[in-house]
């Protein structure tokens, strides 16, 4: 029952600068979920698009037109920062790669997870 | 603990944060304590965290780091000031750091275990 499930806050941390994270529905029959730009991911991984598909193939990349993108990204309070959606054309009928937040990825990406449940324990990680 | 089950907070809009030791720390003075700082100081948490779960978690992570820091000696700050346990991080980004760019910067304390 709903009522039983223990609440799990994540916390990632990163001794570098965490890549922006878009909170944004990429279809009808899910809800939002956290997403990093692939290219992005591939920047910090030093990777070609081709050897992280390769590499990883049960990495699932999602694609997003890149105006519905903009549309979702800027309706978030969070991104209010005069350059943080910069680079990004509102109009543009071009599609981004996108990859979900998962422990695996940010342990890729260096980070280290940590978990607290409610009642304050941090709990032992794995997604 | 069952993980499959267990409600994440993980598809809540999240928050990027900059936790930077406090620098007038009473703690930095002494010799013994230099070594509390966080190794890995970029956060990114569930917009709905709240800063008591942050402290939680600062606390444990230093105690991983091999330090040895109990929850009471562990504060969180923003422009020099104590925020409240039940603040949630997107309250105060809403109220401190509105229309700044990521991450949300914060400043931690460790208290000196023997301090009056």
């Amino acid at each position: 029952a709903e009522e039983e499930q223990r609440e799990v806050f994540e916390f990632e941390f990163s001794d570098r600068p965490l890549l922006p994270c878009y909170n944004i529905q990429v279809s009808l029959s899910q809800g939002p979920r956290n997403w990093l730009l692939l290219s992005d991911v591939l920047k910090r991984l030093k990777m070609s698009a081709r050897a992280f598909r390769a590499t990883f193939t049960h990495i699932e990349v999602a694609t997003i037109a890149e105006a519905e993108f903009y549309k979702q990204a800027s309706l978030s309070q969070l991104f209010s920062g005069p350059d943080e959606l910069e680079g990004f054309l509102p109009d543009s009928k071009e599609l981004l790669d996108l990859v979900e937040i998962s422990g695996e990825l940010a342990a890729l990406l260096g980070s280290s997870l940590e978990c607290l449940d409610a009642s304050w324990d941090p709990v032992a990680m794995a997604r | 603990f069952d993980h499959s089950k267990a409600h994440f907070y993980r598809y809540d809009e999240q928050v990027s944060l900059c936790l930077e030791r406090h620098s007038l720390s009473s703690s930095v003075a002494s010799g013994k304590d230099k070594n509390k700082l966080l190794q890995q100081k970029f956060v990114r948490c569930s917009a709905r965290a709240e800063v008591r779960h942050l402290r939680r978690v600062l606390c444990h992570r230093l105690n991983v780091e091999k330090h040895q820091v109990s929850l009471s000696q562990v504060q969180i700050l923003f422009n020099n000031e104590s925020l409240p346990d039940h603040m949630t991080m997107k309250q105060l980004w809403l109220s401190h750091w509105f229309g700044k760019a990521q991450p949300l910067v914060l400043h931690y304390t460790v208290k000196d275990k023997r301090a009056r």
